[in-house]
């Protein structure tokens, strides 16, 4: 078990390694200049010397290979460096906004949880039956309509039309737990519908596959109620590709979630990061990417351990 | 002499259709409402949301301010937090007019030197009096030669700054200045303690920061001894970013805010039409093209510009890109608002596909040509204009392709001379022609200019009219850069847009400044009160 | 022209249509509008629906059918060449990285994950920034996003595929690696992948409209979805229609390549779908009959028909017909036949078992409970069914591998079945299971109720499965060839032990054994009722039956076993080596007599007359043939013989 997670740990780091290096040479590659974008925001004109004076302070005229070193260095001691734009340091900021991506892309997903699991199984076990073609037909829907648009419809009906939450925004908790629940409802919904189609898909060809099994008729002979031989012999067997797809999107979530971010004002990581890649400030980006990549690395080892807890078959090695 | 253009900020009358639909989901949703009956909406009323104790203006701005350094250009949304914290020797008062701000007069001995009076009662956030000190190190570091302000090159023009007592300052200039004052009503040119640490510069204006979450909201509160009695009004102002513009308003339709900056174009009619909500509309912005003129090709000449200025059909731009909200630009940008009144029906663009058509055909390119057309896709505004004037330069032959990249790129693409044609958006910060200097005047390549235009006439004219003090004087010379503006083309003109603040009616005091001023509007934070 | 040729299987149809119709609709736009997708009238921006124009105008005023159509060329084929693209690279990778491993494994699967870590937007938002936005830079950024999926898969299929033996063979017999890839290993992962293949076109289509929402995709004034909904966003509330239609032109794509590959999936994979094996969703019935019992028996069939409702039309087909058996009290009873004679449905029908598609349409099942009250299973309602299973009768199958859930403990399987039928402390439960499992021989007991399934041998599966089907003192035990699957030493010592419970268990024991091989059902059976195409054929004492039988079936049936009393030397294959041919299909059975196919003794009037079951005059034993002395004996039996002469 040590030896594995020694092996595991050694190959992300040389994963993350990559990433980094791969992030540093396409952001040297991007066109854009932050100091002279920094300085020429609506329109306005900056002069070369303010842009030169600026690029100087910010660090971006020293040799490419130092600021790589810089960037190693820094990576390897956890310390991002400061944004260029307004001299926060990265850390900081993601400290701040990751969990606001993680608490929406956690309640989405118990959103997702709660309604695709239970209509998965139950179109599964019926494969071919209303329920399951009317979901189905309605899970298109819901893949096909972006979220933005969903989220824009949402604002409208429930926001400016009833008037039950507000339109969009962000207070921590501890500001307003009341106020700062409101705020999330809508945007939950929008990344619990997204997951919502994926597990339902998930589980129902899951579902569909482990009802056949030689064990759930033995279960059913046993004399077991349908629901106990539903949830013991079916769905707890069907999990194992359910976690992994779920850790997937979770993973990729973490970095996407943005265009909805964007629609309700959620100030989380991945608008960060959009803002970021657009004000060409470079060592947000990296330092994004690679808390993200580490993420993913966790998320998919999480997985990894959970499946092999879900089904004693499988040895980690 | 001075005479106010009337921009027609309305509609044009032929369009039904968005008024029709908006009167049917107006009707559909109060028909609804009273259906599901009154207790629906009693459940969760906006109107609780950040509750408004005591005074506290809600602000909705455009994006989160990327930097609030008091003389570095950081954008609008900066720009409106940046005049709560810091105040210059001038300033606007809420009427728009300009006035002595932290100064209390000033004078002209000669066109060279002003003498300012500071006002006794002026202090820092941090107690300690503004003294002639105090300006003299604001503006030493603002032409510092490490200093990315945005009027460092504005304020090289200055010789010499001396104090010639405790309140008294006097400013030298090198040449004659008309727009002197109106550089130092800029909201890049607050004072700033002289004792201020780097990285937190201490000014003296209405508000202090108390709060703010990177991303999400700045507050500021009202600072107690600031040196306009009775003001400010309000205790507090919190601006919250919402970058999607949708949003933007629903969030000012569900009353989460008192105000908003860039209403978008399609919702004006929303707002016009409401009982709860007004509009302050005015033109600011124009919309225009620049050229590649380094490149040898169909733009060198000025011939070729100029048909491209007779192919646009400028109102559709105007119909198309912006709801109908603005009006054809179809000479110099004379800034709305502006003292001289340079239109002269003989150096205007009218729309004429024959004339462009013939004015290729003359220029060598009777079967036109293709080209590629820069925009950007970041703003809709841009690649919706780019479109538009696409169209139209195809029914003269000139076969565009669009390039639009996100504005990062388009900025240095501008600047590199990446491009043959580019739509662009611009503005300047006060209503007189000398604001167009930076978009006209020769120097470094810049992504606001036409890549390579240099125009000894236009530069010379630009010079001429800083140094003249005599009103008649400046206006002929800007009736004459009127011209060369059209005989030289280092633009093509296309349209004003409007920009709008929008808020609650029960919103007093705050005014959207108008023409190019507006992105000084927030001076009137002062007199502003929620309700 | 081959499309006749082509084998589409029924069910892609309907999907294919669909979607062809929706592809060709849009390449049949210039048919379809004359209006041109890029024209603008400003005057006429945001017009309704008029003859012009079907969808109305756009807020440049362009035709929004011309652009809805146009658009879906543009993002069908964006699609298409990006989720081919990246199917093509994927492919390779994950192909080359799984056959070769080593060093080619890492980098293929590495360079995979990398492009995984990053997060698609911000992978779109660089490449488009660098490469700016358009047409291609979309296809090559959808590529780039999609291909790890397929290299991913490529991966895992040519892993599973490689260990096959038929490429272990040709590996073997020096074949050169790219033959192998290409004409062995790609043909054999072409299903899964093309199944990906359909899922990322569709993902591709949305993700497309999510970047040409961010200004990352294709340039206008090129019409795409994405394009229009990002500008008709912002004017959804005065003209909903504009949203409206590129989204659901969007949805109806999604749909049709949705409905297609989950279709695909079916036909290339059909396990999930057949619903016969399915025992969760089997149907409940409410009524429940009061029947009689013979005073030594413990279950009777009688005259039970089970049919397969084919279709909707009410085509039915008879599975088991007509059949009757009684399972005597503390007695063996055997049912023999081949596979697909229809006694394990039968004996599913005694489980109350029977898959939904599958109904009793006539008959009874009579059986007596432990408390002594008869019941019929043909009518049960789902709660006394579940009451009864594994409580008043059990059963063991054929197959130990599988019939324990893999990822549950065996001891938890167990305790489930205690908990419920009886109010039972863990403790208590625990300690009973381990008794029951000492009992069936099993040694450590305790430390194997703590085991999982695949911890355990064959032959100590199958022990487990006797010991959980007797954990509730079953008055009816039904064994469905519970040895077929294990060694031939294992047989030996699981009949032994069958055996030794039936003595052992208190309360007495009945139990159904089901079997082909009637070496070891000489060893167990009492009585032996031998089935045939959803029959009894033949039935009576297993002595009697099995050294004297009447019935020309069973008579083949003894030929093929090598040696019937040199113990339990089976063969384990199911198939009679002494008579040629296999059993009819349940929908062509023979005129008369099923097996006259392949009866060596049959004549003209077996293909004139059903057999019906003859009973012997003193009524203990019965066959199915004219010939047969049983038929004989009964004088209808000679009358109709008469008159058929």
């Amino acid at each position: 078990m040590i030896r594995f997670a020694l092996s595991r740990g050694l190959a992300a780091l040389l994963m993350l390694w990559i990433v980094g290096t791969v992030v540093f040479a396409v952001l040297f590659i991007v066109p854009g200049d932050p100091a002279e974008l920094l300085l020429s925001s609506d329109g306005e004109v900056a002069s070369q010397e303010s842009i030169d004076n600026l690029r100087h302070k910010m660090g971006l005229d020293r040799p490419i290979a130092a600021q790589y070193l810089d960037f190693l260095t820094g990576a390897i001691q956890f310390d991002f460096g400061s944004s260029l734009i307004d001299k926060v340091p990265v850390g900081e900021t993601i400290s701040l906004r990751l969990p606001r991506t993680l608490e929406l892309i956690l309640a989405g997903l118990a959103l997702g949880l709660i309604t695709g699991i239970p209509a998965g199984t139950l179109a599964g076990l019926r494969p071919g039956k209303s329920f399951d073609q009317v979901v189905s037909a309605a899970n298109a829907i819901l893949i096909s309509v972006p979220g933005f648009v969903t989220g824009t419809l949402f604002i409208y009906i429930f926001a400016q039309w009833l008037r039950w939450l507000p339109a969009g925004g962000y207070v921590s908790f501890s500001a307003d737990p009341l106020l700062h629940l409101k705020l999330l409802a809508l945007p939950a919904i929008t990344v619990g519908l997204h997951l919502f189609s994926i597990i339902f898909r998930m589980t129902r060809a899951s579902v569909l596959e482990m009802r056949t099994h030689d064990w759930v008729r033995t279960a059913v002979a046993k004399g077991l109620q349908r629901k106990l031989v539903v949830r013991r012999h079916v769905l707890r067997n069907a999990l194992g590709p359910i976690v992994t797809v779920v850790g997937l999107q979770m993973g990729i979530l973490l970095g996407s979630t943005v265009l909805i971010e964007f629609v309700y004002n959620w100030p989380g990581l991945s608008g960060y990061l959009v803002t970021a890649v657009q004000q060409r400030d470079y060592p947000s980006v990296q330092a994004v990417i690679l808390v993200v990549s580490a993420l993913f690395i966790l998320i998919n080892f999480m997985v990894e351990m959970i499946y092999s807890a879900l089904d004693p078959r499988i040895r980690l090695s | 002499m001075k005479r106010h253009k009337t921009f027609q900020l309305s509609k044009r009358g032929d369009i039904k259709m968005p008024d029709l639909s908006q009167n049917k989901l107006n009707v559909s949703r109060r028909s609804v409402l009273t259906g599901i009956g009154a207790g629906m909406t009693a459940l969760a009323l906006p109107g609780q949301t950040w509750a408004a104790d005591g005074k506290t203006l809600r602000y909705g701005l455009s994006t989160f301010p990327p930097g609030l350094s008091p003389w570095n250009n950081t954008g609008n949304s900066s720009n409106n937090v940046k005049l709560c914290l810091y105040r210059g020797l001038m300033g606007y008062d809420p009427e728009a007019n300009l006035v002595a701000e932290v100064a209390e007069s000033y004078e002209w001995p000669d066109p060279k030197t002003v003498i300012f009076k500071l006002r006794d009662n002026a202090v820092f956030h941090n107690g300690e009096p503004v003294t002639a000190e105090d300006v003299i190190f604001t503006f030493d570091s603002i032409v510092a030669e490490e200093s990315s302000a945005y009027l460092k090159s504005s304020f090289l023009n200055i010789e010499k700054i001396e104090a010639l007592d405790a309140k008294t300052v006097k400013f030298s200039l090198k040449l004659p200045s008309a727009i002197f004052l109106k550089e130092l009503s800029n909201y890049c040119a607050g004072l700033v303690w002289k004792g201020s640490a780097p990285d937190n510069p201490i000014g003296c204006g209405p508000f202090v920061k108390t709060a703010d979450e990177r991303g999400v909201f700045i507050e500021v509160t009202k600072f107690d001894d600031f040196y306009s009695p009775d003001q400010p009004i309000c205790d507090k102002i919190r601006f919250t970013a919402y970058a999607d513009q949708n949003l933007r308003y629903a969030a000012l339709e569900t009353g989460d805010v008192d105000v908003i900056e860039y209403l978008p174009w399609p919702q004006f009619d929303a707002v016009e039409q409401s009982e709860t909500l007004k509009i302050g509309a005015t033109v600011s912005p124009f919309m225009l093209m620049l050229f590649n003129v380094a490149k040898e090709g169909p733009f060198k000449d000025p011939k070729v510009r100029q048909a491209v200025g007779y192919a646009i059909q400028r109102q559709d731009v105007v119909d198309g890109a912006f709801a109908g909200r603005g009006t054809p630009l179809v000479g110099m940008p004379n800034p709305p608002g502006s003292p001289y009144d340079v239109s002269d029906p003989s150096i205007e663009y009218t729309f004429d596909p024959e004339k462009a058509k013939a004015m290729l055909a003359e220029a060598g390119y009777p079967n036109g040509f293709s080209c590629r057309l820069l925009a950007t896709s970041t703003y809709g505004m841009h690649q919706d204009t780019a479109s538009i004037v696409q169209a139209y330069l195809q029914m003269i032959g000139i076969n565009t392709t669009l390039d639009l990249p996100d504005w990062a790129t388009r900025v240095k693409k501008g600047k590199e001379g990446d491009y043959d044609i580019a739509v662009h958006g611009l503005s300047g910060y006060y209503n007189d022609p000398n604001a167009l200097w930076p978009l006209l005047h020769s120097g470094p390549a810049n992504y606001t200019r036409s890549f390579g235009f240099e125009s000894a006439r236009i530069d010379e004219l630009l010079e001429k009219g800083r140094a003249t003090m005599d009103e008649a004087e400046r206006g002929a010379i800007y009736k004459e850069l009127a011209k060369a503006y059209f005989e030289e083309v280092p633009q093509v003109p296309i349209n004003w847009r409007a920009q709008a603040h929008a808020m609650q009616k029960p919103v007093k005091g705050f005014k959207a400044f108008p023409g190019w001023l507006n992105s000084s509007s927030a001076y009137s934070f002062d007199v502003s009160e929620p309700s | 022209m081959t499309f006749a040729r082509l084998p589409i299987p029924r069910r892609m149809i309907l999907p294919s249509l669909l979607l062809l119709l929706l592809v060709s609709a849009m390449f049949a736009a210039p048919l379809l509008t004359s209006a041109d997708p890029i024209q603008i009238a400003i005057s006429k921006r945001m017009a309704g629906p008029s003859w012009g124009h079907p969808f109305g105008q756009d807020e440049f005023g362009r035709d929004r059918m011309a652009r809805v159509l146009y658009g879906g060329q543009v993002s069908l084929t964006v699609a298409f060449l990006a989720s081919f693209i990246a199917l093509a690279i994927g492919t390779f990778i994950g192909l080359i990285g799984a056959y070769f491993r080593g060093p080619f494994e890492f980098i293929a699967m590495r360079v995979s994950d990398v492009v995984l870590f990053f997060p698609p937007i911000l992978l779109a938002l660089l490449v488009v920034t660098i490469f700016g936005p358009g047409a291609t830079t979309l296809v090559a950024v959808l590529a780039l996003l999609y291909f790890p999926s397929f290299s991913r898969i490529a991966y895992a299929e040519t892993l599973r595929v490689s260990a096959l033996d038929f490429v272990e063979a040709s590996r073997a017999l020096g074949t050169r690696p790219r033959r192998i890839v290409l004409s062995t290993i790609l043909p054999n992962i072409l299903g899964a992948i093309s199944v990906q293949f359909s899922l990322t076109a569709a993902a591709t289509i949305t993700v497309e409209s999510g970047l040409s929402f961010l200004g990352l995709g294709v340039v206008p004034p090129a019409p795409s979805w994405g394009q229009m909904i990002r500008g008709a966003r912002g004017f959804m509330d005065q003209d909903p229609l504009g949203i409206f239609v590129p989204c659901a032109a969007l949805c109806l794509t999604i749909y049709s390549i949705n409905f297609f590959c989950d279709r695909l999936r079916d036909v290339l994979d059909p396990k999930g779908m057949e619903d016969g094996k399915d025992a969760v969703s089997s149907a409940s019935k409410t009524t429940s009959q009061i029947v009689e019992l013979a005073p030594d028996n413990v279950a009777e069939l009688s005259n039970l028909t089970l049919v397969y409702d084919q279709d909707k039309s009410g085509t039915q087909v008879e599975l088991v017909r007509d059949l009757t058996l009684t399972i005597q009290r503390n007695k063996c009873t055997a049912l023999v036949g081949e596979s697909g004679s229809g006694k394990s449905l039968t004996s599913l029908a005694l489980m109350a078992l029977l898959p939904s598609a599958i109904r009793p349409a006539n008959g009874h099942i009579a059986i007596e409970r432990k408390s002594g009250a008869t019941v019929d299973l043909t009518s049960l309602d789902t709660k006394t069914a579940e009451a009864v299973r594994g409580n008043d009768i059990a059963m063991i199958f054929q197959e130990p591998m599988t019939s324990l859930n893999p990822v549950l403990r065996v001891g938890a399987q167990m305790m489930e079945t205690l908990q419920a039928h009886m109010e039972l402390s863990s403790d208590d439960a625990r300690d009973r299971c381990i008794a029951a499992l000492e009992r069936v021989g099993i040694p450590e007991a305790a430390r194997r109720f703590d085991s999982y399934p695949h911890e355990l041998s064959g032959g100590m599966r199958q022990r487990m499965m006797i010991a959980m089907a007797l954990l509730c003192e079953p008055k009816v035990l039904i064994a469905d060839e519970p040895t077929t699957a294990l060694d031939v030493t294992i047989q030996a010592e699981i009949i032994n032990l069958l055996r030794d419970l039936r003595a052992d268990q208190a309360a007495g024991l009945s139990m159904l054994f089901i079997s082909h091989n009637l070496g070891i059902v000489a060893d167990i059976a009492d009585s032996v009722a031998v089935m045939y195409s959803g029959e009894i054929v033949e039935q009576g004492p297993a002595e009697q039956v099995l050294f004297d039988p009447h019935h020309p079936y069973t008579a083949a049936l003894l030929e093929s076993m090598p040696s019937l009393h040199n113990e339990l030397h089976s063969s384990r294959g199911d198939r009679l080596g002494a008579i040629a041919g296999t059993p009819p299909l349940r929908h062509s059975r023979p005129s008369g007599c099923s097996f006259r196919d392949r009866c060596p003794k049959a004549q003209d009037l077996c293909a004139e007359f059903h057999p019906a079951l003859y009973s012997s005059e003193d009524g203990i034993r019965a066959a199915r043939c004219l010939l047969a002395p049983e038929a004989t004996a009964a004088t209808a039996a000679t009358e109709m013989l008469k008159e058929a002469m």
